[in-house]
């Protein structure tokens, strides 16, 4: 007993040295660091869109220091935190960061799991940029401290639905989700809008999160028979499974996914199945200097082809740093309205901000053709490319 | 009626795929009274293992049928070995301790093993070839893929293979004997460590025989993969009557049948709801349940 004690002992002062709670005098080195923090889901079904948007918020970091850094700050620090796409855990790593004293956060993925975290943040006032959450309630609550690189799900929606309507005349459409915050709420936002378009939605049904088997409800899409099967799933690899059952079945409907599909596991996994399936996602100009120089950066990086909310992962991280950079400061205030103000061209789209935090939505229809994504369709001029 | 009849065959399909979970579950708990939780996590392990060998077979330039079989074979060694590995380190140290040690222990044996998948394999999921998967027959509205007829067929053999094993065979006496009185069976010259631990390799190979059915069926393979189908496989163990191979057959039918028949006429969002709904309700009539009643002459 008395050894387990000694060694508990042991242990807690080591620990104690590690973190450096002792030593006071650390605390001015700790200041001249930027500290920013990323939430996104690091292990789960989720991954991996979550490790795309913390490895762009560190190539942000890195890309900023290499341009000489933020002044007064010796170091630009990133603290990644797991959210796993579950709410508490989001405000536990919410908690977390704030002990590590970020003073701006780049997440989280999940809407359900944006909008509680960002509470508690706000307290704190620490800015949360969000590169990949999409639902409206996201910057409709009146926080200060929350801004959104991504688009909107009330724009995603009735962009989905105009293509449907004005390009491909579809007069009928089954819709699946399953049934998270961003799911569901966009599924029911292309029900609703659909409804005015006077395109008849045949059934909206529900799968739940984690299922691998869809046969039951596309069993019922084959009966139903629609012109259109509009696919609202949180990831890119159970949009896979669907697909491929679906064809499997001998599903002839045109399919149409959203941003969340919208990644190259998509391919990987569905491979042929996926050919010719249609998805919104934000319109990146991939020729521009801007992303070019973005990709290059990843592709050195990672080794690997950036996900989809990589670039807006990246520019979220870049905002920030852009606006304590012109502050000067990591004052909450000072950031914000420096935030407010910029104006620059992002690997993702020409980044500026609105009142509410919204940086404006540029939905783009891409169609899969030969294991890639080809856009297809602009939602804002209306024409095909 | 070809609604009915295209929901029917997905029901058999996806209820095979449990059974042939349920039974290393019953097995298990007919031979020792020990409800493994890692199981699930030996259906997962079987599924990574088809995937990294039927790969590597297919760039050998193999045919697709003959890498799935020699994948199979392998995948179903492999996951026997790492069963009677888990029982020589987590299980057999408890052998007299509570039954509530080897739960926990077991519980922590799927945590360390779905971490350890994880770590190993990483935390995307893994695509199967489609070659061999795709195609199938169709018949109007109702359509059986090729797929669909190997799970069943290959549900079907392990099966009749397993209860040869059990009725038939020299060690399927042992394992009856041990299941009985582990006590009595020892005394009379069994040994029985070495009985438990063919009955876990035996449970553990089916398991990974379904992990491969499904992430060829579904096209790829998850880390956590192995949690929601054991938690269901272990329901439709519970049903049958646990420590039973036919209840467990039955019931991984039924729990896969009223999954998607809950699914095809009311909605996807209450298929578990009514999944466990039915158990409940048949534990609550039946408390040792469906076939639980002789458990002392047919349980392994």
């Amino acid at each position: 007993m008395k050894r387990v004690l000694v060694l508990i002992a042991a242990l807690a002062v080591l620990t104690m040295a590690l973190t450096g709670c002792g030593g006071g005098g650390e605390e001015k080195k700790a200041d001249q660091i930027l500290k920013m923090g990323t939430m996104s889901p690091l292990t789960g079904p989720y991954a991996a869109d979550g490790n795309d948007i913390r490895q762009g918020a560190e190539i942000a970091a890195e890309v900023m220091k290499e341009q000489g850094g933020v002044p007064g700050f010796t170091d630009i620090q990133i603290f990644p935190q797991d959210t796993a796409c579950d709410p508490k855990q989001a405000v536990a790593a919410a908690n977390k960061l704030i002990n590590d004293q970020v003073t701006g956060v780049v997440g989280a993925y999940c809407s359900s799991s944006t909008i509680p975290a960002s509470e508690t943040l706000a307290e704190e006032n620490i800015i949360m940029l969000t590169p990949a959450s999409t639902n409206p309630k996201v910057t409709e609550r009146g926080l200060t401290n929350m801004f959104r690189i991504c688009g909107r799900d009330d724009h995603q929606a009735p962009a989905a639905v105009k293509f449907m309507k004005e390009v491909e005349g579809v007069k009928t459409i089954f819709v699946v989700d399953d049934k998270t915050t961003y799911s569901q709420g966009l599924a029911d936002g292309v029900v609703a809008a659909a409804k005015e378009n006077g395109i008849e939605v045949l059934e909206h049904d529900h799968v739940n999160q984690g299922d691998k088997d869809y046969s039951a409800v596309l069993t019922k899409v084959k009966a139903a028979n629609p012109d259109l099967l509009y696919i609202s799933l949180q990831n890119s690899a159970t949009g896979a499974l669907m697909v491929i059952q679906a064809k499997r079945m001998g599903i002839n409907a045109k399919m149409m996914g959203q941003d969340a599909v919208y990644h190259p596991k998509l391919m990987e996994i569905a491979k042929a199945d996926a050919e010719g399936m249609f998805l919104t996602f934000g319109a990146i100009d991939k020729d521009a200097p801007a992303y070019k120089d973005f990709y290059a950066k990843w592709k050195s990086k990672t080794g690997t082809e950036p996900g989809a909310y990589s670039a807006y992962a990246y520019d979220s991280a870049m905002s920030y740093l852009l606006a304590v950079k012109a502050a000067g400061s990591t004052d909450f205030e000072k950031v914000r309205a420096e935030i407010l103000k910029l104006k620059f061209v992002g690997a993702s789209k020409d980044m500026s901000f609105n009142e509410k935090g919204d940086s404006g939505s540029n939905y783009t229809v891409y169609q899969v053709k030969d294991g890639k994504f080809v856009p297809y369709w602009n939602s804002l001029t209306g024409e095909k490319y | 009626m070809e609604f009915f009849l295209q929901q029917l065959i997905n029901g058999i399909t996806l209820g095979g795929v449990y059974a042939l979970i349920a039974l290393g579950y019953t097995m298990v708990y007919g031979i020792i009274q020990l409800i493994n939780f890692a199981h699930g996590e030996f259906f997962a392990a079987g599924g990574y293992m088809g995937v990294i060998l039927i790969s590597y077979l297919a760039a050998q330039g193999l045919h697709p049928y003959a890498c799935l079989g020699i994948s199979l074979v392998l995948a179903m060694g492999y996951c026997a070995l790492l069963a009677m590995a888990v029982e020589q380190l987590a299980y057999k140290p408890l052998r007299q301790a509570s039954r509530l040690a080897a739960l926990l222990s077991a519980l922590g044996m799927s945590i360390f093993l779905q971490n350890g998948l994880m770590l190993t394999q990483g935390v995307y999921d893994k695509a199967y070839p489609t070659e061999i998967t795709s195609g199938g027959f169709h018949w109007g509205l109702v359509s059986v893929s090729y797929m669909q007829i190997f799970i069943v067929a290959l549900t079907a053999a392990l099966l009749v293979g397993l209860n040869v094993l059990v009725f038939k065979t020299r060690i399927g006496r042992a394992m009856r004997a041990t299941a009985q009185d582990k006590t009595m069976a020892a005394l009379v010259g069994i040994n029985s460590n070495r009985i438990i631990a063919t009955t876990f390799a035996i449970g553990a190979a089916l398991a990974a025989a379904a992990g491969i059915m499904v992430g060829l069926y579904y096209g790829s393979v998850n880390y956590s993969m192995g949690f929601v189908p054991g938690i269901k496989a272990f329901a439709a163990a519970v049903l049958g009557g646990i420590g039973n191979i036919t209840g467990a057959l039955i019931g991984g039918l039924i729990i896969g049948m009223v999954e998607i028949f809950a699914a095809g006429y009311i909605s996807g969002e209450y298929k578990d709801v009514f999944a466990f709904i039915i158990l409940i309700a048949v534990l609550y009539f039946r408390p040792t349940g469906i076939m639980g009643e002789n458990v002392d002459d047919t349980r392994v």
